[in-house]
């Protein structure tokens, strides 16, 4: 017997309002912001204009990306895959220098950023990988694999250098091998060697505490001795390779990763620019100063403020009020994504795996920028996610939320 | 496999919710805590930013005459300004050579003030052309860092010039500013002389301060809450001097090419009429920062024209302290107005006195004083005794400042018993010492203030004030004066005796005296001359006298230096003074209407507003004695 009458769908059951509506208000703050940011700077004065128009465009992409067949996510992976990381091989050649970085290309009618793009290449193609039925994540080469298919844009990435965005690579990486059910070993020795590096920044002590915690943990997990002498050896050469890779960087690369380790060190570069960060939101109080009254914000004390310190701008103008919003539409976006992301395991991992890495791209911006303007993560460059001025970074993020939002339309097997 | 269904996808679920959550608190937290909690310390630093507080520098007060007409006055001047941290001394030659300086000037200043943040603007030139700043203008985008102000400067409107009694303002020094950081800045203005340092508390008014906003590069761009927090400054207080321009302009031309001093005062009163220590020197040179060239020339002429002599010269009165003998005596019964002393033409007391003009024969005092007989003043001193005579000169002002509000003076030279002893020992000085005493000679010197100070007691009766320049200053709100108090100064002489003393003064001049050259027509003039003794050249002149002698208005005194007799040279100028004085049309009394055009509304101070003004006059002399 065949249904006499056709299934009456509610709106949210093919399209989800949460995740729309967080990133549809995010963008429109936005652009608010950057038009207060950028109106008493005359170098800057375009800005508004052409994100309005970048802002049309990623609308466009959105609901083209909802509409698509939901099987060409994972059919477009590979070639999206390579294309982004030669984009990323070639921004280092032919890149432009902005400060002593080389990210964007120029295509004549904009720079475009490939390190975001490449965001797409690597969460669609490691999840494809990850999701493969041949892909064990309790095999060593699986593991390594993964590793290398997230690690390679890091590489190139930090070339650049983008401290920032390396970091989104690798955050995106650890996510979705975690996300795929690696063993706390598999990913403690996965990660250890980066913590090894890390901690050898901050000098001899902190390099030989950090070998102390590793070595109690390869005791904790109880493996054989010669796998725990192995990932030891691989730890104490990592810290020392990069040591002797350190000098061979250029001076502005040290300085960067300097600044990074100390921020007091250079309190007139980037550590002025957290200070004054600081002094706009907390001068903006409860209610802020209005809209376009910020004198930090208006009197251009916060360089470049309406890319990686435009939450500045809300806290300052619209205070603590406005700062909540902001905070809460990119935590409900986060939940909801997590929320698809569980619900999706069930139906088909490729799409799980893809929503989590949206989570983890997303989140790792958030947290990074906006973790540095309130003063509670170190000072690295990254934009955040709809609200920071430029096209590649909004294209790529609506990009993603918009396969998000695809994954939830076909959920469900419907008739 | 066992580990991984234990940590299977619920819990990898959890993990990423509880890192999620965390993440949020601890944002949340942050914020509220800064924006709330720390809100006030944020906000203080984002105004500390944005804002910055431009001093405005009051106008100085202006300075009227007795009449109010304007003496000293205030006129706008440019000065260019360079602040080091947008400026580059590439543009050095430039600009030296627009505004007509030596090379290496701009950098030497700046050099000067490397110590000093480099975002407060240094004054490097004062006194721009309006050439040189058009030129800034038209050419702003190419000189970053070069701006200007607008600095008021003095301005000398009458033709009087009274250097030495005006004073000028000088940029402040480094040692006076780290002992009056309250007030001044760099770069201000300080009384350094003259009424200008006495009064400078009065004079300097009260800064004001203007917001305005500044950009990350301290570059203005508007102005804080629309100027709601600016304050205005308040302009000093204008005073009212009391000198009489026409008297004084008199005073100044018949000093042209003679070096002294003269100073006429009001007797009644202490009210300084004319105040000159020639030769002078051009304050106009001295409004803005003055040339190392003229420092220079002044320093080193042998005219001295810095040094306030009629403050600060202190000679021999010569004859003119005659009186005083006269004085001392008559007070203290040694001799009566009818006693007679004979003047065979000198004295002997261990070795001669002589006399001058031969022997003038039996002589009461006051033609003794009109013959200016130097036996009957030897021998008067000797019967008054040292001590009592320096008594009576104490009382009319010798020996100590007369504490004119004017900070540079000499106290002169008075002898006593004690002096002397001091000075030779006990035993060491004999009575002989004290015989030219009498005739104002020997060790005794008084300044032209202290011989004014002293004509002025003897024509008011032995009875003044305090000598003064200022009258009072004018309240801003009221536009009246408000008149500061000086001492009242009594002699404790009686009025007869007193009139003895003048009659004797009115001989001088009317009688068969020295002084006939200082005769008015239709003002009777009583004086004195007096010649001081000059062991480094030619004799100094002195005269006193005072007029209206029925009524005295005026007493003045004169010393002009190497002029021999004093009534050739000095009288004239006394004279003449008295003459500005006495003859305008309305001889000047408290009543007067002051001058329209300059004052107007202001009035004369009832003298009951004296009394009402007691706290006010308490914090002036206080300040005075600064």
């Amino acid at each position: 017997m065949r249904p006499r009458s056709r299934i009456d769908y509610q709106l949210e059951d093919k399209f989800d309002v949460v995740l729309f509506l967080s990133v549809f208000l995010l963008t429109g703050i936005g652009l608010v912001a950057i038009y207060s940011a950028t109106l008493n700077n005359p170098s800057a004065s375009g800005n508004f204009g052409k994100q309005l128009f970048w802002v049309g465009v990623s609308t466009s992409i959105f609901f083209i990306t909802y509409f698509a067949s939901p099987r060409s996510f994972s059919l477009v992976s590979v070639p999206a895959y390579i294309v982004t990381v030669l984009l990323l091989v070639a921004v280092i050649f032919v890149g432009k220098k902005v400060y002593g970085q080389r990210c964007w290309i120029d295509i004549g009618f904009f720079n475009m950023q490939p390190s975001e793009f490449a965001k797409v290449g690597t969460v669609l193609f490691l999840s494809t990988f990850l999701s493969r039925e041949k892909t064990n994540i309790e095999s060593i080469w699986s593991i390594i694999s993964g590793f290398a298919i997230g690690f390679i844009p890091v590489v190139l990435i930090l070339m650049e250098p983008d401290m920032g965005t390396a970091l989104v690579f690798i955050s995106l990486t650890v996510v979705l091998v975690f996300w795929k059910g690696i063993s706390l070993f598999g990913l403690f020795t996965m990660i250890s060697p980066g913590l090894a590096v890390f901690s050898s920044m901050f000098g001899t002590v902190a390099f030989i505490i950090c070998l102390v915690a590793i070595a109690a943990a390869l005791f904790f997990f109880k493996k054989k001795l010669i796998i725990s002498g192995a990932i030891f050896a691989l730890n104490v050469s990592a810290g020392y390779l990069f040591n002797i890779a350190f000098k061979y960087l250029s001076p502005h690369q040290k300085q960067l990763i300097e600044t990074f380790v100390d921020p007091n060190a250079d309190p007139l570069g980037s550590g002025y620019n957290a200070i004054q960060a600081k002094v706009a939101i907390g001068s903006g109080g409860l209610l802020g100063k209005g809209y376009l009254m910020g004198n930090q914000t208006q009197l251009r004390f916060i360089p470049e403020q309406w890319t990686d310190f435009i939450f500045c701008v809300i806290g300052e103008e619209f205070g603590l009020i406005g700062s909540l919003i902001v905070v809460c539409l990119f935590f409900f976006l986060f939940f909801r994504l997590l929320k698809i992301a569980a619900s999706a395991r069930e139906k088909s991992e490729f799409n799980s795996l893809v929503t989590v890495g949206t989570l983890a791209i997303l989140f790792t911006h958030f947290a990074i920028n906006v973790g540095m303007t309130v003063g509670i993560m170190p000072i690295i460059g990254v934009p955040l996610p709809f609200l920071s001025y430029g096209g590649s970074s909004l294209m790529t993020n609506t990009f993603l939320v918009g396969i998000v939002a695809n994954i939830y339309r076909n959920r469900k097997q419907y008739t | 496999m066992t580990s991984s269904r234990k940590f299977g996808p619920d819990i990898r679920r959890s993990i990423l919710y509880y890192v999620l959550i965390s993440f949020f608190a601890a944002v949340v937290l942050q914020l509220f805590n800064m924006q709330v909690i720390k809100h006030d310390f944020f906000d203080e630093k984002s105004a500390d930013n944005s804002i910055k507080g431009i001093v405005q520098t009051p106008l100085r007060g202006v300075f009227y005459d007795r009449n109010y007409r304007i003496v000293v006055n205030n006129k706008p001047s440019y000065t260019l300004l360079i602040t080091p941290a947008y400026y580059s001394r590439k543009l050095n030659n430039v600009i030296e050579t627009v505004i007509g300086a030596d090379p290496g000037y701009i950098d030497e200043i700046l050099t000067d003030n490397a110590q000093y943040s480099k975002y407060l603007p240094i004054r490097v030139q004062r006194d721009v052309t309006f050439q040189v700043i058009s030129w800034i203008e038209e050419n702003k985008e190419q000189l970053p860092g070069v701006s200007y102000i607008v600095d008021m400067e003095r301005e000398y409107p009458d033709s009087i010039m009274a250097a030495h009694m005006f004073g000028y303002t000088k940029e402040i020094s480094r040692k006076q500013l780290e002992m009056n950081k309250d007030y001044y800045d760099m770069g201000d203005f300080i009384g350094n002389n003259g009424i200008e340092k006495t009064y400078e508390k009065y004079l300097r008014g009260i800064k004001g301060v203007k917001y305005v906003l500044v950009d990350s590069r301290r570059k203005e761009i508007g102005r804080f809450k629309d100027g709601r927090n600016d304050k205005e400054s308040i302009k000093g207080d204008d005073l009212v001097l009391t000198i009489d321009a026409d008297a004084q302009k008199a005073a100044e031309r018949g000093f042209k090419g003679l070096k002294g001093a003269l100073v006429a005062i009001e007797p009644s009163t202490g009210e300084i009429i004319a105040f000159v220590s020639s030769p002078q020197y051009d304050l106009n040179n001295f409004t803005t920062v003055t040339p190392k060239e003229i420092w220079r020339n002044l320093n080193s002429d042998p005219d001295k024209p810095l040094y306030n002599r009629a403050t600060l010269s202190a000679n021999p009165p010569g004859s003119t302290f005659k009186p005083l003998a006269a004085i001392a005596a008559l007070e203290e019964g040694i001799i009566t107005p009818q006693s007679v002393i004979n003047c065979p033409g000198g004295f002997y007391f261990g070795r001669f006195f002589k006399c001058h003009g031969g022997a003038h024969g039996p002589l009461t005092v006051e033609h003794a004083i009109e013959k200016s007989c130097n036996t009957f003043f030897y021998q008067l001193i000797l019967r008054i005794g040292l001590d009592k005579w320096a008594d009576y000169a104490r009382r009319f002002g010798f020996g100590h400042k007369t504490g004119v509000d004017i900070s540079e003076e000499n106290r002169g030279i008075l002898p006593s018993t004690e002096y002397y002893n001091k000075r030779y020992g006990r035993n060491g000085w004999t009575k002989g010492f004290i015989v030219s005493l009498g005739i104002g000679q020997g060790e005794l010197s008084v300044t032209p203030m202290q011989l004014a100070q002293y004509v002025a007691l003897i024509a008011n009766d032995g009875k003044s004030i305090k000598p003064h320049l200022v009258k009072g200053y004018m309240d801003p709100e009221t536009n009246r004066l408000v008149p500061f108090r000086f001492d009242p100064i009594d002699t404790k002489v009686s009025r007869k005796t007193m009139e003895i003393v003048k009659h004797g003064m009115y001989l001088v001049v009317n009688g068969a005296g020295t002084a006939a050259i200082a005769k008015i027509p239709g003002i009777t003039v009583a004086g004195k001359t007096g010649t001081a003794q000059n062991p480094h050249g030619k004799d100094h002149a002195w005269f006193m006298g005072f007029a209206p002698y029925e009524n005295p208005k005026i007493a003045v005194a004169v010393l002009v230096e190497n002029a021999g007799f004093g009534a050739t040279w000095a009288a004239p100028i006394a004279k003449s003074v008295i003459q500005a004085y006495l003859n305008k049309s309305g001889t000047p009394k408290k009543t007067d209407v002051p001058n329209k055009q300059n004052a107007p509304n202001k009035p004369n101070v009832p003298k009951k507003q004296n009394n009402g003004l007691k706290g006010e006059e308490k914090i002036v002399e206080a300040s005075i004695k600064n």
